[in-house]
């Protein structure tokens, strides 16, 4: 079983089939201002057919002006965003300005494309800087698009149907929040790998706005009572060990008299 | 390193037990600008003046106090090119603390790793010993924290000490004024009157750098305009 | 067969309010023979933090090994009890060191240490906390319970249609007890009984479970 189970072993991996879908609402019009980065992300993990976690974060930082989006291995988006945000800290402090979206970008497809598609992390990275906002794919192999709106995860195809259909220049903040919604919900709704709630967090000049369960579709249908077990568990054996008691220092009071 | 002949560490003990280079080293510090720091009930501040060896020099381009992480600074006396190696090295240290543990390293640990990274260079081969003192301020879960690195590597906790030129007389005026429950506006107060002790010339706020933390533990600058200082020097009396 | 699954494994943690239970069978084996029916995996950290290893025997007690190294380390070095929160970080980048070949001494070390470790305990002002994570590290955080193991599967169910929020120390330690039981019945790998710890912020109760011995 030497070689055979141990290959086996890499497909237990949790892996994290999302749609991950981003779109920028970028106006062509000068106004930087009016400009800005809205990505969205369901909160479904997987570990195979099993739903590992039905609600985590897939919306990662890097900086107060960047946010990234996973698809794949969830150990490797999570720790390659979170090695990459180091740098940028770290570059932050040398330089005393705010991080570029092109600097994650290459440190991040720098990072990818040395390890040969073998850390599988499918990113969706979007910010706005001091050149204006910008959205980027990033594949496990390193390599990467600049692209108006984009889709990545196992729900992308869901969601960019809603995005080819829907998108159109110059949207506004509120609707572009909609849009990318509605393209996260369609992924929830079709695809299996993707499901439970919607994040969203809106990057503009100056400001983020992180919408943690922006909007929760799916709640519990049943209730969760739990049980009241009449019969008692069978105890072969009981320990109860006592733990240090806190001591309180209570301070103040009456003064003593000389 | 170890092929060179010289590449024994320059730091070797006299025939009386003293590591000549580490005195050098003090000495470096001792000659080197002014800079102070004071706990305070609620924060601590740090300070140190900036002579600029020039008019011409461009003071913004100039920054001597400086921030580690997000709660901590730091200042230094003595050679500037050598703080910013330490500087350096602080960050990265305090990045892959948090990266371990997705916690920021508490005050102690960051001071601990940076001394021993000062004491390394007084034992390893092909190299001098920094010619730096640091004041470390910090603010974490153990409230408001202020220490001091010497070239040696050691460190000490400080209520409120002084460092540079000017430390015997500092250090006498902040013996007079301290006390344990003052707040940190009264600090920054404190700070100033030390600074203007010995000091060469009229204080600005272009000729001193004050960084402060309080119980937001967040580690910021502090640039006084020139009537804040102006109150600050004459609440004297 | 996966190398999951060569010992077979069952574990749970809960939380309560004020407390959290991590409970595991007890079986060792290999493959279908049974070795061992008093087999440890939950391992103490600390006073108030435990953490249970499921997977591939040799490789749990080896990170464990290293976990307690670890942490006696960051006692020494700082004065204080790891948080559970700190910890499971700890345990994260140890298991993602691993995630590729990687090279240590010129011995080349395939891939990561094949367990999932489940981690419970008491924070700062007794909060209590449960996380999972698979064998590289991918964190993964829950309000009500995790699970892993052999039997994890079963476990999800029971636990999704036993587990009610807020339960006080005794009727925690019914719940849990009663999704560990249930639940390794269905799974050949894992049972021969319970091994049950609840934890509240003034006592550590180790209970040691009957179950089938089939």
């Amino acid at each position: 079983m030497e070689n055979g189970s141990c290959n086996e072993t890499f497909n237990v991996f949790l892996a994290l089939h999302r749609p991950l879908s981003i779109h920028s609402n970028r106006s062509t019009c000068l106004f930087l201002n009016m400009d800005g980065v809205i990505l969205g992300a369901d909160t479904r993990a997987t570990e195979g057919p099993i739903v590992a976690d039905k609600n985590c974060e897939k919306i990662h930082y890097m900086a107060p002006n960047i946010y990234c989006c996973g698809a794949g291995t969830a150990a490797d988006t999570e720790a390659v965003t979170d090695m990459v945000s180091s740098q940028l800290k770290l570059h932050r402090y040398h330089t005393g300005r705010e991080s570029r979206v092109v600097t994650s970008l290459t440190l991040l497809k720098s990072h990818l494309f040395s390890y040969q598609g073998h850390v599988s992390a499918a990113l969706v990275l979007g910010g706005v800087d001091v050149t204006g906002p910008h959205l980027h794919t990033i594949y496990p192999h390193g390599s990467t698009d600049t692209l108006p709106y984009a889709t990545m995860g196992s729900g992308s195809l869901a969601a960019m149907a809603m995005f080819e259909s829907k998108y159109r220049e110059g949207m506004s903040k509120d609707e572009g929040i909609k849009l990318v919604a509605e393209a996260i919900l369609s992924g929830v709704f079709n695809d299996l790998g993707s499901g439970s709630n919607v994040d969203i967090c809106v990057i503009t000049k100056g400001n983020t706005e992180y919408l943690r369960n922006h909007l929760s579709p799916n709640p519990r249908t049943y209730p969760q009572k739990g049980y009241s077990f009449s019969k008692k568990t069978e105890v072969l054996l009981t320990k109860i060990t006592p733990l240090r008691e806190i001591v309180q220092v209570i301070e103040g009071g009456e003064a003593m008299e000389e | 390193m170890g092929d060179s002949q010289y590449s024994f560490s320059l730091t070797t003990f006299s025939p009386s037990g003293k590591l000549v280079q580490i005195e050098h080293a003090l000495t470096a510090v001792g000659s080197g600008q002014t800079s102070l720091g004071i706990k305070a009930s609620n924060g601590v501040v740090i300070a140190t003046e900036k002579k600029l060896p020039s008019i011409l020099v461009d003071e913004a381009s100039v920054q001597k106090i400086q921030t580690l992480t997000p709660n901590i600074g730091v200042v230094y006396s003595g050679m500037g090119p050598d703080s910013r190696v330490l500087v350096r090295k602080s960050r990265k240290s305090a990045e892959q603390y948090y990266r371990l543990y997705k916690e920021s390293i508490p005050v102690t640990q960051l001071v601990r790793e940076t001394a021993a990274v000062m004491q390394e260079f007084t034992q390893s081969g092909g190299v001098r010993p920094f010619g730096v003192s640091l004041l470390v301020a910090g603010f974490d879960d153990k409230g408001p924290q202020l220490y001091q690195v010497d070239p040696s590597g050691s460190y000490f906790s400080w209520k409120a000490s002084a460092m540079g030129k000017n430390v015997s007389n500092a250090k006498t005026f902040l013996e007079k004024r301290y006390t344990e429950e003052m707040e940190l506006d009264d600090a920054v107060h404190t700070a100033i009157l030390t600074l203007k002790e010995g000091f060469e010339g009229q204080i600005s706020s272009k000729n001193i750098e004050i960084g402060i933390i309080g119980t937001d533990k967040v580690f910021r600058q502090v640039i006084l305009t020139p009537t804040e200082i102006d109150d600050y020097l004459q609440e004297v009396e | 067969m996966s190398i999951f699954e060569y010992n077979g494994s069952a574990l749970v943690a809960m939380v309560g309010k004020n407390c959290f239970a991590i409970a595991s069978d007890r079986r060792f084996g290999v493959q279908l023979q049974t070795i061992a029916t008093d087999f440890q995996r939950i391992y103490k950290i600390h006073e108030k933090l435990f953490i249970g290893l499921s997977g591939l025997a040799t490789d749990t007690q080896t990170l464990h090994q290293r976990l307690m190294f670890r942490h006696k380390l960051y006692e020494l070095r700082e004065d204080r009890d790891m948080k559970p929160e700190t910890f499971a970080s700890l345990v994260s980048a140890m298991l993602y060191e691993k995630r590729l070949v990687t090279s240590i001494c010129s011995l080349t070390v395939f891939g990561p240490y094949l367990c999932q470790p489940v981690i419970a305990g008491l924070g700062d002002d007794d909060k209590p906390f449960i996380c999972t994570m698979d064998s590289i590290g991918a964190k993964e955080l829950a309000k009500d319970f995790v699970v892993s193991g052999t039997a994890s599967e079963s476990l999800y169910g029971a636990c999704e249609a036993m587990y009610k929020p807020d339960m006080g120390p005794e009727e925690l330690f019914e719940t849990i007890s009663q999704a560990l039981l249930s639940s390794v019945d269905r799974d050949c790998l894992s049972g021969w009984g319970g091994h049950v710890y609840v934890v509240t912020p003034t006592e550590v109760t180790e209970r040691i479970l009957k179950g089938r011995m089939d």
